[in-house]
């Protein structure tokens, strides 16, 4: 495939980083929240946030296909429980219960799922993998290509939720 | 309700989810069936009755639209709605279900709405 077959059916850098991409993630993280846990959740600037506790868990998504990237969620553990426990209906959910990696796992992928179907480049073209979550904060994502992110911190329930989209640059073969 | 659904999904958050919104939505049955990939869900089959079955699409070891095409294939479940309940929502892929015998497509995140106007009229007819 010759590189401007490529530039033409994958998503652009400047399309990723515009701010109605910026406004796509935060519909789809409003309307997830709103619809799957009954919270309203908002932006915030990332100053105005106090940083999430090294006991933490982070879901990540894959993207393949028009755009190669990874959609991150990130929380303290206590916010997972409290996901976990509103996704449930608000059944109380204990500390190492399977539902908390779960919750965040589904809420991770349905982000990442709401944002890829709101551009339409990539509704059709990109798939996902199934979520992977990881507990602790110690860990680094790798691209394999050179990458760019865009990165949203939101506060819902007094709680912290950053979400980072990577997206690697896509070379042709 | 009287009967049996069956619940395909790799995550068991979503199985809850999607039982307790049926439920909301009037949607009940005597009986509960759960799998967490296509293969459990087949093994299922081959020797439950149900009356509807709630499918995800993108699970390890066997895809929803895998389950689809080998339950057609081994005609399990002749006549019996499946609703696909998914993250991806591309045209091309609520087709390719369409085709593999869906009879409903709901979009994660979904309301009790999206269950009442996609699940309720298939199971009145």
């Amino acid at each position: 495939m010759s590189q401007s077959m490529v530039a033409e059916k994958s998503y652009g850098a400047q399309e990723f980083l515009s701010s109605q991409s910026q406004e796509r993630a935060d519909e789809t993280v409003a309307e997830v929240f709103n619809m799957m846990l009954g919270h309203q959740i908002g932006p915030v600037s990332e100053l105005d946030t106090t940083p999430c506790e090294a006991n933490e868990r982070t879901a990540i998504v894959g993207f393949s296909g028009s755009m190669r990237g990874t959609c991150e969620i990130r929380m303290s553990t206590l916010a997972a429980r409290a996901v976990a426990s509103a996704m449930l209906g608000g059944t109380p959910v204990e500390d190492g219960d399977d539902s908390i990696d779960d919750a965040i796992g589904e809420l991770c992928n349905m982000i990442a799922g709401g944002w890829k179907n709101r551009v339409p480049t990539l509704t059709s073209d990109c798939t996902l993998s199934p979520p992977t979550v990881i507990s602790g904060g110690d860990y680094k994502v790798h691209m394999r290509q050179p990458s760019m992110k865009m990165a949203r911190v939101y506060r819902f329930d007094g709680n912290t939720l950053h979400l980072t989209l990577h997206r690697e640059d896509l070379v042709a073969s | 309700m009287t009967g049996t659904i069956l619940v395909v999904d790799d995550s068991a958050m979503m199985r809850k989810i999607v039982l307790r919104t049926l439920k909301t939505a009037g949607v009940e049955f005597d009986t509960v069936l759960e799998a967490g990939d296509g293969l459990e869900a087949l093994t299922l089959l081959r020797v439950n009755t149900v009356q509807l079955i709630m499918c995800d699409i993108n699970m390890p070891n066997m895809s929803g639209i895998e389950l689809l095409l080998k339950i057609k294939e081994e005609k399990l479940a002749a006549g019996v709605p499946i609703v696909m309940v998914t993250t991806e929502g591309s045209e091309p892929q609520v087709r390719q279900a369409i085709l593999a015998g869906a009879r409903g497509y709901i979009r994660k995140p979904f309301t009790v709405e999206h269950i009442e106007n996609n699940v309720k009229p298939l199971l009145a007819a």
